[in-house]
């Protein structure tokens, strides 16, 4: 440890402290950052405002987030594309997902066969964490993480989506003012 | 209403309200009532403004939008706000003292209200009452405020609260000395403590005192914003220190007294600063309307001009907030008592030297400085180019001779022990690092 001299103010700077340059210098930044954010025509694209307005503009998200589950369906059929095979609840790591399946009577070539169906999909968002494993072992790409984020609900159990929720969606309101 | 103003007969409202009071009572309480409720109804809502206008613009220095939810551009958020703290539970500490934590918003506001009693916002009706020592009325009620954020402190029970009190009451206390030693140097040219006489004598000379007076300004300024505990001079409501300072433990209604007083008081300041520097209601040419016959017209231009100086002192108070940091303690006692109020003293010592001067100056090998002396001191174009040279050279007289004085010992000798900091690895005698310059000893080593 040793005694060092700190450089003693010259004379332009001593004359920049007693005009308190840099205190002006400062206020010339705010007030450009002023002007520049009052004159700004758009504030969405515009080069005044940096935030987001969140609710009035959707954020964009990156590509491989993950977000909140949804059972994809046939686009022609609408019949869900889940074969209850099971798969993505022995792939969920937090042990979030039900696949309650049911044997339903089908008539095969003449002959009557019972089939595996999907009876109620339980998807518990509150413990999932979004790896999207279960979307990877999904042999008919019918459970997908989508790229919506709002997820947040009232109450615990609102946490826990069914079936219906899966397939359709959850009902949000849509800020768009 | 403004319309009805411009449009209606001069007299008619008085002929309305001749039919239902004697004329010494509409001379003496009604048009005074009209004129106080129609102040106190534009002074609380520019208060509530006030604060919308301050999220604006502190969001806009940090490229932000702010309050943009409720109503056209949050124009609504006011509103707001003022019902969330009406509806606010009330509370009042247990081992709080009740009656002093009760009464002390009140005396906040009130202390911050009526200065505005004698504050000139316009030349003839515009004019609630011009009292002969308004200046001293402004100065003296507005320091009562002081009081009620001793009381808030005290009666809090709390040692965040009694130290924000403590803070406060040592701040503000001693700045009042810069900013009353300040305004001497303006009452010098207007001869007077009126307040509307102050506004009269700049008109008749047609210049603000600003120019005469560049060192008082900025001394005046820099004390009201520190008078006012506003940034960067907010120690007694710090909040990384303090929580909330003296109001600590209010809540609701009362804590928004607190808040009305604090905005009132900066329009009380920035009047008093437009009103004896800047002015006042005088602006070049508006006068041409009354001489034109146009009399409500010119008043209520005037009233404009007026509001305008003030918004920019206003916005002055905003532009300082949102830049600069707050001070230490002892930088705060260091800028009132080592530099605002020796500097103040220096201005009146030196404003009383140029008036002599100038009027010393009349008359001598032709020259001739001195209009006339009946409204304030009158001078001619040599008199005022020559008193604005010497309000320039007062100004850096000023900061020159406090900085000679003050470079030794400033900030408690904390400066010339930052010279010798301690540094680990670095030989001794070499700059250290910390310079912004490119250090040249250093490389040399």
């Amino acid at each position: 440890m040793s005694l060092v001299k700190v450089q003693k103010p010259d004379f332009i700077q001593k004359l920049k402290r007693f005009f308190l340059f840099d205190l002006l210098k400062g206020l010339g930044l705010t007030l450009k950052y002023n002007i520049g954010a009052a004159t700004d025509k758009d504030s969405v694209a515009g080069k005044g405002i940096y935030t987001e307005q969140y609710p009035k503009v959707r954020p964009d998200v990156a590509p491989r987030f993950h977000g909140a589950p949804r059972l994809n369906m046939d686009p022609e059929t609408h019949d869900t594309l889940c074969i209850a095979c099971n798969l993505c609840a022995l792939a969920c790591p937090e042990d979030c997902i039900d696949v309650l399946a049911m044997d339903v009577e089908v008539v095969v070539a003449g002959k009557p066969r019972r089939k595996k169906v999907l009876d109620e999909f339980i998807f518990d968002t509150s413990r999932c964490m979004f790896c999207a494993l279960c979307q990877e072992a999904c042999p008919t790409s019918c459970l997908e993480l989508t790229q919506d984020f709002e997820l947040a609900t009232y109450s615990r159990a609102g946490f826990v989506w069914n079936r219906e929720m899966l397939e359709q969606g959850r009902e949000t309101v849509k800020y768009t003012s | 209403m403004i319309m009805l103003a411009l449009f209606a007969p001069v007299n008619f409202i008085n002929d309305l309200l001749s039919r239902f009071f004697a004329p010494e009572t509409i001379n003496n309480v009604v048009w005074p009532v009209i004129q106080i409720g129609v102040v106190v109804t534009v002074v609380a809502t520019w208060v509530a403004y006030g604060t919308y206008l301050e999220r604006k613009i502190s969001a806009f220095m940090q490229a932000r939008l702010g309050p943009m939810r409720v109503g056209p551009w949050g124009l609504l958020q006011p509103i707001a706000d003022g019902l969330k703290l009406l509806t606010k539970e009330d509370f009042i500490p247990e081992k709080a003292d009740r009656w002093i934590f009760f009464f002390a918003p009140y005396i906040a506001v009130v202390a911050a209200f009526v200065v505005f009693s004698v504050i000139p916002f316009g030349p003839d009706w515009a004019v609630i009452t011009d009292v002969n020592i308004g200046l001293l009325f402004v100065i003296a009620v507005s320091s009562v405020g002081v009081l009620a954020l001793i009381l808030a402190g005290w009666a809090s029970n709390s040692k965040y609260s009694l130290l924000g009190g403590l803070r406060s009451s040592a701040q503000m206390v001693s700045y009042e000395v810069g900013m009353g030693l300040a305004l001497i140097g303006g009452i010098m040219f207007a001869r007077t403590l009126s307040l509307s006489g102050i506004v009269a004598a700049q008109a008749f000379d047609s210049i603000w005192f600003i120019v005469y007076q560049p060192a008082g300004f900025l001394i005046f300024l820099v004390s009201g914003i520190a008078e006012n505990n506003r940034a960067p001079f907010d120690l007694p409501e710090a909040e990384s220190e303090l929580v909330a300072g003296f109001h600590t433990e209010y809540s609701g209604f009362r804590w928004s007294l607190f808040f009305m007083a604090e905005y009132a008081a900066m329009v009380v300041v920035s009047a008093v600063a437009t009103t004896v520097y800047l002015g006042g209601w005088y602006f070049p040419f508006v006068y041409k309307l009354e001489v034109s016959g146009w009399h409500n017209a010119y008043v209520i231009v005037s009233f404009l001009v007026f509001i305008i100086k003030l918004s920019l002192i206003l916005y002055l108070y905003f532009w300082l907030r949102w830049t600069l940091p707050r001070f230490r303690y002892d930088q705060l006692m260091d800028i009132g008592w080592k530099w605002l109020i020796p500097s103040a003293l220096i201005n009146i010592v030196f404003t009383a030297f140029s008036v002599f001067l100038v009027q010393a100056l009349d008359g001598w090998h032709g020259l001739r400085t001195i209009e006339s002396m009946t409204q304030g001191l009158n001078l001619t174009a040599t008199g005022k180019v020559i008193m604005i040279g010497l309000g320039l050279v007062g100004l850096l007289l000023t900061g020159g001779l406090l900085s000679l004085i003050n470079w030794r010992s400033r900030d408690f000798h904390l400066k010339s022990q930052r010279r010798n900091i301690r540094l680990v690895s670095v030989p001794s005698g070499t700059s250290a690092v910390a310079s912004t310059r490119p250090a040249a000893a250093a490389t040399e080593s």
